[in-house]
């Protein structure tokens, strides 16, 4: 008797499970599906999440109204809607739908049963208590930031398990207090289990399918939007990474996501800044962020979803951002962090899972891009490299100073024009000799002296050159023409504009595993140029060849004197 | 004779002109020079008929120099240089001579004849170059400078000394420079209150009217500069 009452009330609950499922799943075709499974939860999500599940409770106890009309025993599936409700719209959402779905059922049950019993009482009851119960779940684990439990059907099983059973207790109750418990005791001890079952399996079957339904979603749109912005930005940092390529990349970006805000920076400043907040957050300035600072240093995401962890601008209070993905970029090659990229969304607004995805593989395209720039920027620089080579190898204002200076002198010292004749010569004899990338210290620095003194006779006394480097560095490697277009510019740009004697010291310091040269000048008239200078020329090609650590910095004292040192490894001894 | 001057950098480019140059009889080269400092002290001092000018020197060239001689004085100019660069065509057009270095004893000997026949001063064309002061060469000492226009408050001569420029904010700093008052007077701000005096009108703070027709100013820095009859005009707001 038992087995044949529970069959009874089982078969049409999973006919209505069936039906909902059908229902669910053409509801995750439409596009309101989306906005149901963001987390961003602004009121039109919640009032389309509210109208959805309040449409499951009505139609669960309409499926169930045949039933009733022969018998009080009313196995429904109106759970479903309110602890799915519940669950996605938060406390408000699952109560509001508990409530209709309860004044629904007293409505459309007292048309058939006047006056209205306390089964009708009870049941409207328990659904806003289901609503209400899943609606605090939702609460709990957003606060604990463990939201994405929700989509778990497992746990929504075990939610709607845990709601029937206390719907259960709620109709015993309210029979108890109606002095009706034998009532409610037979009623409940014929469909509780079936109604258990049903409405766990239902709500887990549903989120289950919403689950795989939003993770193609998230797959399809996120990387749909990733080739979008692939595609828009493809010419733009091809080559350079860059203040005016970045601003591009992130106003595209920021379009694409309609995320509150994209920033890029390098490794020290912010590059580019799109979206809210650009009055204050201006490119350029060095990064404010600590957390940006510690993505650059550890290499790895950092969320602040708004939640467990908020975001705060830090160069202005009342800055609306609220959230914000940070996301390294990275050069593969040299396994270095070169920037990062940044969504933010306001704080009124949470961030959708499905911009975290996108901006993780938007970091991916962008670090293959500076990869690819990488490469292509190293040609261009090693072309350009040739050339500005070729150019001061041929130098020929050089050319024409020193053989003008040797002419003023050929009739007075004729001795000594032929020993300035023998230095010129050899200066173009060691550049012919320049067909390979490297040189020794001490070729090079044979090089610098042959052009010292042509330019010590064309300025004669205003002119004073000291050059002390130990005997034991001059077999090591450098690349050619490192030192004497510096050299060249400590007097072009130092030393000639000297009312006094100028004064050129090229010192050599070693360390442990590099070594610095030093080409210092007493005119201290150095000005940073926005031009690429041969100086930026040296220090690019050093990088290139040796990686960061190396290269060129300039230390200058207005007026006094300025200093270029030349940092390079000493790890390569040329053979000689 | 024609007292001739030589003003380059590059010692043996000096060398070399001075050599060629006095080849001729008719020149007599009485000073050379390797700045603007230095020339701008010797041409007021020894007012030489010709300079042969370099053009590319530390600190000012020589296009910048001819604003700082005083027009009534000037001597005729042939520019020196070694970039061809330099304005020719401006060169051309106001018959102001120049030479490409290295000079060629051929291409001098022309200048030099036209110099015999005509060593008067050219008027310097303000079109060509600008002729207004934007810094001004002095010295403290041994030590040189360059004092931007703007800094300077107030600009005296005095018999013996020359020529001094106060700046500083309540006027503590002074220099002397070789330019005479004139050049102020022609190519600067700065307007003449007394046969000995100019002020920079930026620091004027408050002119006071004084008996017999005198006046005072007080400057921003609570100096007080005299201010002469002849000159009154110069400040019509207490004329």
């Amino acid at each position: 008797m038992q087995d044949i009452l529970f069959l009874e009330h089982m078969i049409p609950l999973l006919q209505h499970m069936l039906v909902f499922l059908g229902l669910a799943y053409l509801f995750t075709k439409t596009p309101v599906f989306t906005a149901l499974v963001d987390n961003s939860l602004t009121f039109p999500d919640k009032a389309i999440i509210y109208l959805v599940f309040s449409g499951f409770c009505i139609l669960g106890t309409i499926f169930s109204e045949p039933s009733m009309l022969t018998d009080d025993a009313i196995a429904n599936t109106r759970a479903i809607g309110a602890v799915l409700g519940g669950l996605l719209g938060g406390p408000v959402v699952g109560f509001l739908v508990g409530v209709t779905g309860g004044i629904h059922r007293v409505i459309s049950m007292s048309s058939i049963h006047d006056p209205i019993n306390f089964i009708d009482l009870a049941c409207a009851a328990a659904t806003t208590f289901e609503g209400l119960f899943a609606g605090c779940v939702h609460y709990y684990l957003s606060r604990k930031g463990k939201i994405e439990t929700l989509f778990s059907p497992r746990f929504v099983g075990l939610v709607a398990l845990v709601v029937g059973l206390g719907h259960v207790a709620i109709i015993l109750l309210f029979g108890m207090l109606a002095g009706e418990w034998a009532v409610a005791w037979s009623l409940e001890k014929e469909i509780a289990l079936p109604m258990l079952i049903a409405n766990a399996v239902g709500a887990a079957l549903i989120m289950y399918m919403i689950r795989e339904q939003k993770k193609s979603c998230d797959e399809l749109s996120s990387g749909a939007a990733a080739w979008r912005i692939a595609d828009k930005t493809a010419s733009i940092i091809y080559g350079h990474f860059n203040q005016e390529s970045s601003r591009k990349i992130a106003e595209i970006i920021q379009q694409e996501t309609r995320v509150g805000a994209v920033a890029i920076t390098d490794r020290n400043r912010l590059l580019a800044f799109a979206g809210l907040g650009v009055d204050h957050h201006r490119p350029g300035s060095p990064i404010s962020s600590e957390d940006t600072l510690k993505v650059i240093r550890e290499n790895k995401v950092i969320f602040a979803d708004g939640i467990r962890k908020t975001y705060q601008c830090r160069l202005k209070k009342s800055c609306t951002l609220g959230s914000a993905l940070i996301i390294p970029l990275r050069d593969d090659a040299n396994n270095e962090v070169v920037g990062t990229i940044k969504l933010y969304e306001p704080k009124n607004k949470l961030f959708r899972k499905i911009n975290r995805k996108l901006g993780e593989n938007l970091a991916h395209l962008l670090s293959g891009r500076i990869l690819a720039g990488h490469y292509e920027l190293q040609r261009e620089l090693r072309i350009q490299d040739q050339y500005k080579i070729l150019m001061a190898q041929i130098n020929p204002h050089f050319l024409y100073n020193a053989l003008t200076t040797i002419g003023h002198i050929t009739g007075k010292q004729p001795d000594r024009a032929r020993n300035l004749l023998h230095y010129l010569s050899d200066y173009f004899r060691k550049n012919l000799k320049t067909s390979d990338d490297t040189t020794t210290l001490g070729y090079e620095l044979e090089h610098v002296e042959s052009y010292l003194e042509i330019e010590k006779a064309r300025f004669e006394d205003r002119l004073q050159v000291h050059i002390e480097v130990p005997e034991h560095l001059l077999a090591y490697s450098v690349p050619v023409f490192t030192l004497q277009p510096i050299v060249e510019n400590a007097i072009k740009h130092g030393t000639s504009e000297l009312l006094d004697a100028g004064i050129i010291k090229i010192t050599c310091v070693e360390h442990h595993d590099s070594f610095t040269l030093t080409v210092e000048d007493n005119a201290g008239l150095y000005k940073k140029s926005t031009t690429n200078g041969i100086g930026l020329k040296i220090d690019e090609r050093i990088k290139i060849r040796y990686g960061n650590l190396y290269g060129i910095d300039i230390q200058c004292e207005h007026e006094q004197w300025t200093r270029v040192n030349i940092h390079l490894p000493k790890n390569n001894k040329e053979q000689t | 004779m024609i007292r001739t001057m030589i003003v380059d950098d590059e010692p043996n480019a000096r060398e070399d002109l001075e050599k060629k140059i006095s080849a001729d009889p008719e020149f007599d080269i009485i000073g050379t020079c390797a700045n603007a400092f230095e020339a701008i002290r010797d041409i007021n001092s020894k007012q030489p008929d010709v300079v042969f000018l370099d053009i590319d020197m530390p600190k000012i060239s020589g296009i910048e120099m001819l604003s700082m001689l005083d027009k009534d004085s000037m001597p005729r100019i042939v520019f020196v240089t070694a970039h061809g660069e330099y304005a020719i065509e401006a060169f051309k057009k106001n018959a102001i001579d120049f030479l490409l270095k290295p000079v060629k004893s051929e291409r001098l000997d022309i200048t030099l004849t036209r110099l015999k026949e005509n060593h008067q001063p050219q008027p310097v064309v303000t079109e060509t170059f600008p002729t207004n002061l934007t810094f001004v060469p002095c010295y403290q000492g041994e030590r040189y400078y360059l004092i931007n226009i703007k800094e300077i408050i107030h600009a005296f001569s005095n018999p013996i000394t020359g020529v001094h420029l106060v700046t500083g904010d309540s006027g503590q700093e002074e220099y002397q420079t070789n330019l005479p008052l004139k050049v102020f007077d022609d190519n600067s701000p700065l307007k003449r209150c007394h046969r000995q005096h100019m002020i920079n009108p930026d620091y004027i703070k408050y002119i006071e009217k004084l008996d017999n027709g005198l006046g005072q100013i007080y400057t921003y820095g609570n100096h007080t500069i005299p201010v002469s009859r002849n000159f009154m005009d110069n400040f019509p707001s207490i004329a």
